[in-house]
Formats: structure tokens, sequence, C-alpha cells
């Protein structure tokens, strides 16, 4: 653990950037069509329950990182194992995030570029980010936050000046009733990016205000929920569901669909901006947990010296996970929701928040009999 | 001489042992002395008379010429002569004791009893008096001498505001700050730097508004200092900054008395030396790199439009030239089309790839640009014409650069020389060559991973402990007024958060000025 504190509205900033992340140029929960918008809205409300469970173990644990906690609620084997697993998982998924990133890139601009050299220049970033610590994340994040926020803005307005959006596109509203909905939300967007926030877990422990964690998790989760589901709810209304579905990045076509007075057009580097920079804090939160969690489960001092030999395996890792894409893709949708999700953040977090509990009844109960 | 014994500080080289002794007793060894130490160097004054009327002492008066005032010191001479009456009953000790409170020309007056004491008041302008048969000598205040006169600061110009620049004298310049800011609690405290030259610098804080931490962590970084000398501020600068592997100055130096004041009712910390105009000012944050003496002095809304100007030229001159090669080599699609064909049009004739081209003209201004700097003015002309002639034109005629080439590098140039300071103009200079790399590698994803490492250097800088990109990131609320924005003055209620502040709020709670009848309303109220 590092000796630095964040403020709430870092966290905030973290958050938000973290959920849009990759989120916002994949085509999110396509699987919905047009109602795509509902469920991301419903996996944000469910989301915010499983915040909850990571929030209520932070409040037993206010000081100790996910890593830490769990050996103290399951004890140490079980709960080492655990931390071991988590630390994996979120390797793996920084790995993951980075694949999609430099395939996102190739596909895009850089054909003939090979996607190792994308990812290690990707990965160089991410490096030298988690060697300057979370402090110094959190404050780039502020930044950039700034500079995205603007590009939004002028993205958006731009869609509205050229006329695109078509609101009919966006009908009709639950066309096969709820259970597409259902089906994408508890299959796909509660996991990504909502049920992520696991990822903060490791991060809780610096916040400088605790009483606002709860809070700031849920505004931030409040925020990207409404800003992915109206940026998906605008893909479909410029491009309609049809071809939304069928395209790699919906929002690359939204915005090359823009035409303003013969001059402002193919803005590609608006799509740009947002790739790399909501990459980079994707990929950097999830590789900086993995290694404070390292630092944390084997007890290395400095988190510094673990950046470069975590770093080169999450690279490598990166480009051996799957032969091509849509291998990578399928592997994402069917295998990594099922067996690691799933499980990592909805089920080892019940358990662990049910042992809390119980450990803390008990051992509330006994001081109390200790006292009479 | 200086420092072979590494482990050892040495006060001054060959005649240590004897520096550590007292003055003599008889006045010609004394003056034997004096010659020995300092090589009979030809400038080291030595002027022997009779002291006093009824008793007469035979004294000596020292002094370097050209460093004193040597109207004082005739005055002194004269009157230490002709006018003082010396009762014969006084033994030459209760003399010296009397002449030190007789003597009324010199301001400041010290007894020193040690030789190396002797020497350093010598050596900065001090006159030294010797009697015969004291073991003790008086040093004068009697500094003087030529100074440049006090003129526009030839760095930092401005429109509206005070013509007053630094000088290379200490006591001006801290002068021209006191007439600024007339207050006791205006502190200054000094030290001498440099085992050789004896420098002296000063640190200027207002006591109450700037943060004792960072008052002491000045004085220690400044006392650490163990050099042989030190010449300009820049020398400082780099022994004290909180890293010296960054392209980014972390403090911050000025010419300008009023910027200096300006600071110093922010909280920061002054730190003058003899013998250079420039001031450091610490701690340094990004933002004042940006932000001129004027911006304060202009109107809020035009002060504004000005700092957001002065953010896209560093922008600008930080990219211009790698964005150029990222649009031909990598994004032609991102052109419009009229524009790709002219410019593919003009790259026709060129035989190099836009990078080597970008990075040939990029040097080839430096060059200029250095050039242009170091020679005397009636040649720079000439540099400039040739400079214009061969870069304007010859080139794109020869075929050798793009003509757009030719309009990027001006825009760079010229962005590059409307950043109000120099100090962070040069650090984007250096910057836009890698990025320039950068681009030719990867197009406009090289850009952005070159500036998301630039945003996380710059967010992992401190300058005194204060983050640097304070107030943006970590994110000040009460600061941003006067960030890339500056709000109307009194809207700037508190001063810049630097580390353990507690005094912040400068201006009343109702200084938004409103028309009379408002006024005298509120006035009813209360």
């Amino acid at each position: 653990m590092e000796r630095v504190q964040l403020n709430a509205r870092q966290l905030l900033v973290l958050a938000i950037l973290f959920e849009h992340g990759s989120a916002m140029v994949i085509p999110l929960g396509i699987d919905a069509r047009q109602d795509v918008w509902i469920a991301i809205l419903c996996s944000m409300i469910f989301g915010a329950g499983l915040f909850f469970i990571y929030y209520r173990l932070f409040t037993y644990y206010p000081s100790l990182p996910l890593t830490s906690y769990s050996q103290q609620i399951v004890g140490t084997f079980f709960g080492k194992t655990i931390a071991l697993l988590y630390i994996l998982y979120f390797l793996y998924i920084a790995a993951r995030v980075l694949r999609d990133f430099g395939e996102l890139l190739l596909t895009f601009a850089y054909p003939e570029t090979p996607l190792f050299i994308l990812n290690a220049v990707m990965m160089m970033t991410v490096m030298y980010a988690a060697h300057k610590g979370i402090e110094v994340l959190a404050r780039t994040g502020e930044l950039f936050f700034f500079s995205l926020c603007l590009t939004g803005i002028v993205g958006l307005a731009l869609v509205i000046i050229a006329g695109l959006i078509d609101v009919h596109r966006l009908q009709p509203i639950l066309e096969e009733g709820w259970k597409r909905v259902f089906k994408v939300v508890f299959t796909q967007t509660l996991y990504v990016p909502f049920g992520e926030m696991i990822v903060f877990a490791m991060l809780f422990p610096y916040i400088d205000q605790p009483k606002k964690t709860k809070i700031v998790g849920w505004l931030a989760m409040f925020l990207s929920g409404i800003n992915l589901a109206s940026m998906m709810a605008i893909n479909i209304a410029v491009l309609g569901s049809e071809t939304v579905s069928r395209s790699t990045f919906p929002l690359l076509n939204t915005i090359r669909e823009i035409r303003v007075a013969n001059f402002l057009e193919r803005l590609d580097v608006l799509f740009m901006i947002a790739l790399v920079i909501g990459g980079f804090f994707k990929i950097s939160i999830f590789f900086y947990a993995g290694v404070i969690g390292t630092a944390d489960l084997f007890r290395v001092k400095e988190h510094q010296r673990l950046v470069y030999p975590l770093g080169i395996s999450v690279l490598l890792l990166s480009i051996a996970i799957a032969s091509n894409f849509s291998e990578h893709i399928k592997e994402g949708l069917n295998i990594v929701t099922l067996y690691m999700h799933i499980p990592l953040q909805v089920g080892i977090p019940l358990l662990l928040l049910l042992f809390a509990i119980i450990r803390h009844r008990s051992s509330f109960l006994f001081r109390k009999q200790e006292k009479k | 001489m200086w420092f072979q014994e590494t482990s050892k500080r040495k006060q001054i080289g060959v005649f240590d042992n004897m520096l550590n002794e007292t003055v003599e007793n008889e006045l010609q060894q004394n003056i034997d002395m004096i010659r020995t130490i300092t090589g009979n160097s030809t400038d080291i004054v030595i002027r022997e008379f009779l002291l006093g009327q009824e008793q007469e002492i035979p004294a000596g008066i020292f002094f370097v010429g050209g460093m004193t005032d040597e109207e004082m010191i005739q005055k002194l001479l004269v009157q230490s002569a002709t006018q003082l009456t010396i009762p014969s009953s006084y033994s030459r000790e209760d003399v010296l004791a009397y002449i030190c409170k007789k003597i009324a020309t010199a301001g400041k007056v010290k007894r020193i009893k040690k030789w190396h004491e002797l020497f350093l008041a010598l050596m900065s302008g001090e006159a030294i008096l010797l009697i015969d048969g004291v073991a003790e000598a008086l040093s004068m205040e009697a500094r003087g001498g030529e100074y440049r006169a006090i003129e526009e600061p030839s760095t930092q110009l401005s429109i509206r505001g005070s013509r007053e620049g630094f000088t290379e004298s200490l006591a001006t310049n801290i002068a021209m700050v006191r007439r600024r800011i007339q207050n006791p609690y205006l502190w200054l405290e000094s030290i001498k730097i440099g085992e050789v030259t004896h420098t002296n610098v000063s640190i200027m804080y207002i006591k109450g508004i700037a943060s004792d931490e960072v008052v002491e962590e000045v004085r220690n970084r400044l006392q650490r200092i163990c050099m042989d000398g030190i010449l300009e501020s820049g020398y400082i600068e780099q022994l004290i900054e909180d890293k010296t592997f960054t392209t980014f100055p972390t403090i911050y130096h000025t010419e300008r008395p009023d910027s200096v004041a300006a600071n110093l009712l922010e909280g920061r910390i002054a730190i003058f030396m003899e013998g250079t105009p420039f001031v450091l000012i610490v701690p340094a944050l990004f933002i004042q790199f940006f932000q001129a003496v004027e911006d304060y002095y202009a109107r809020f809304d035009i002060a504004t439009a000005l700092r957001f100007l002065r953010v896209l030229v560093f922008f600008i001159s930080l990219i211009a030239p790698s964005a150029y090669i990222a649009m031909t080599t990598f994004h032609q699609e991102m052109i419009p089309t009229q524009l790709v064909i002219a410019v593919a049009a003009q790259r026709e004739s060129v035989p190099f790839p836009a990078f080597v081209e970008a990075m040939m003209m990029e040097v080839t201004f430096e060059i200029l640009r250095e050039a242009g700097v170091r020679l005397p003015r009636a040649v720079g002309q000439a540099v400039s014409i040739v400079g214009a002639l061969v870069i304007g034109q010859a080139a794109v005629e020869a075929g050798f650069v793009s003509s757009a080439m030719v309009i990027v590098v001006s825009i760079t140039a010229i962005a590059s020389f409307a950043t109000p300071s120099f100090a962070i103009a040069i650090s984007a200079r250096l910057i836009r060559f890698l990025l320039m790399i950068l681009a030719a590698l990867f197009g406009f994803y090289g850009i952005l991973i070159g500036i998301i490492l630039m945003t996380l250097h710059l967010c992992s800088l401190r300058s005194f402990g204060v983050p640097y990109m304070a107030p943006m990131a970590p994110f000040i609320s009460t600061n941003v007024g006067d960030t890339f924005v500056r709000f109307p003055m009194w809207a700037l209620k508190e001063r810049p958060h630097l580390i353990n502040q507690t005094n912040v709020v400068r201006q009343g709670s109702n200084q938004r000025p409103k028309p009379t009848n408002e006024l005298e309303k509120e006035g009813d109220n209360h």
C-alpha cells in the first residue's frame, strides 16, 4: 500500500473514467437492440446493489484493501487463495482490455502496425502511471476528465447540429418485452462495466473521507450509467439498431456521420481521444489494483518493483489470450462472464460479506458477554 | 585548492591557519598581513593617516576601490583626521569605542576581531579602520560603486504597469519590493552562499501569509548548498529544485518587482541574489508560467481571453509539427479533401518523408534562433534575413520542403514566442521533438500517448511540496478563478492554497462594485 490519500472528488473522477473506459466505444449490450439504453439503466441499478456489497465489506475494514480483508474474514489460507484469485483476475482483465484496445486501434486506424507494438506503447504508458502511483493517476484523471467532458459536449453538439438524430429509430420500445432486456442485463452489461467496480475495493482505503465512499460510488455509477445509456441511445438514433449491432465501434460510425458546414467532417480524432484516454484509465486502474494486490499479498514494500515484471506479463498475456479478435470477443462474452465475472463480482463478495457479518455479530456478542 | 578534501569544509584557501587568528596590535603588522593575503592587489586601497587632534594615533583605512562609496570615505577621513578630538586620558581601547560612537558618517559600524571576518567585510565593500595598538578593527558600511541604473525589464515587458526592472544590486532590488509592500511583516533573511564567492543571498516573505514550513524548507535547502561559487540565480535554482530530471521549471523567476510583490502577497517566497536581476520565486505552479503581470492590470474579460490564447499557443507550439506529420503520414482521411489535394500536390516534389522534412525545418529554425540570440545586434539582422530568404523562399523553390511545412514551422515559432514565460516555452521546444518522433511512429495515437505521458509527469511534479498542477489537479475550487480564466478582481477572494496556509482570505466580503445608492442601502441595514 502506498501512503497517499485521495479525496472524494478524485475517486469520483477515477470511477467515472473507469466506467466509461472501453464501454463507450464498444457496442455495449447491443443484443437488446433498440432497448439497449433500458438495459444499461437497469444494470446500473443492479450494479448499485453490487456496489453496496463492496461498500459494506469496506465499512467493516476501512483501512484494508480486498486482498487483506479476505484473509481476515475467511482465515489466512482461504483468504490468500481468494486474494490471489482476485489479483489474477485484475491482471487478466487488464490484459483483456489492453487486447480490446489494441484490436480497436488496429482495425480503426493502423491496419499495418503489429498489434504487439500498439499494445506495448500503451502498456508502457500504463506502467509509467502505475510506477508513479495512484495519486498521480488520480490527478491526471482530473485533468483528462475535463478534456473528455469537453470532447463529449463538442461531439454531442455536432451530432445535434448536423441533425442526425432520428428518435423513431429507438422505437418500438420493449419490442420483445422485458425478457430480452433482462437477459442482456444479467449476461452482459451488469458485469461490464458496472460489476467491474469491484476493483475499487482495492482503492477504497486511500480515500480520505471514508463516509463519502458510498455516495461517490453511487454517483459515479449513476452518472456513467446515464451517460453510457444516452450514448448508446444516440448511436441507435443516428445509425439504427441494425447498423449498430453489426458495427464494431458504433461511436466511431456515429462520429463519421457528422458533416457540418462542409468543413467539420471526419472527426475521427474525437473518437481516438475517447478511445485512448478511456482505455488508458481502465487498463491503469486494473493494472494498478493487480500490482498493489500483489505487493500486499506477498509483502513487497515498494510496489514500484512489481510494475515492470507484471507489466511485461500483462503485455504478453494480452497477445497470448486469443489467436484472433473473434475468438477474443467470444471468450469475453461467454467464458469470462460465466467463470470470472459472476463468481468474482457477485459470488465471492456476497460470501465474504456473509462471513464478515457473522464474524462481526459473534465478536460483538462475545464482547458483550465479556462486559457482563 | 578549495574542496580538495571533500570531507572538510574549508573557509579560505592557503592562509587558513592565519585567518583564524585575531588581528594584531601593531598597525604595520596588520598592513603587511592584508598585503600578503590579498597578494598586493592594486585595487585594495590602504590609506594611513593620523587619527584625532589632541592625541594623534596612527591609523589605517582599507577598502576595495570601485566597490565602495569613495565620497563617503573621503568624508570619513576628513572627519576622523581633522574634526575628531580625542581626550588624552583615553587609552587606545577606549579610543576605538569612542570612535565607534562618534563617527556619524557611516551607517553601520561593527567591531571585528578575527581576520576572516575582517576580510569578509573588506571584500563585500565595507571600509575597515585599524588603529595602532588595538587588536581590533572597525568595519564601516560604505558600499557603493557603479551599478546599472534601473531600467525597463528586458524579458517581461508589459504595456501597462510599472517600468521598473531589477538590477544587479541586491540592496536596490530589495528596496524596490519594500517600496511596494510597506509593511513591517515583510521579512528578509540573508545568508552568504559560495565558499569562494561569498555571494549575498536573501529570502523575502511576508510573515503571517507565507507558510512557515515552506520558509523553513527554503532556508534548509539554501543552507545545504556547499559550492565554490554561485554566479546567477540559475545556480541556486538548479541546486534547490525538487526534481532535476524534468524539462519543466519548478521555480519561477522574474525581473519585475511588481511580480515579486504580487507573489509575496500570495504567500510565496522570493530569493534574491547579488549580481543578477532575476529573482527566484517558490513554490511555483505550472499555471504561473502562463500568467503575466498584465493579466491583473487589464480587465478580467480581456485577461481571460488572453489566458485562453496562451494555453492554446502552448499547445500549438507543442503539437503543430507533430500533428502535421501525423496527418500527412497516417490520417490523410481527416484532412478536408481540397486541402489534402493541395498538400499532396506540394509534397509531390519533396524528396523526404514528412518526418524528415519537419525535423529538418525545426532544427534549422532552432539553429537560426540560437544564432539570433547570441550574435551582436548588427549581425543578428543579417541572420534573420538569411533565415527568411533561405527557409521562406529558397528551400521551397528548391523543392526541399513543402510550403505547408514552412507555414507549420512559422506558426510553431510564433506560438513559442507568444508563451509568456521563456522557461516553459523552452521545455515545450524539447517536448515538441519527442512528440514529433512519436507522431512519426504512431500518428495521432503517438501524440495522445505523448500527451498522457507528459500529463502523468506533470502531475507527479511538486514544487516545494505543492503539487505542480494545482489548482487543476488536485482541483481546488476556490483557486480555479485564477488559472485558465481570470475571474473579476472581487471574485478572487482567496490566495492560492499552498502548503499549510492558514491565512488565505485576501479581500473584504463585498468588493464587488455597485451603484452608490445600493451601497448606502446595505450600510443602512448594518
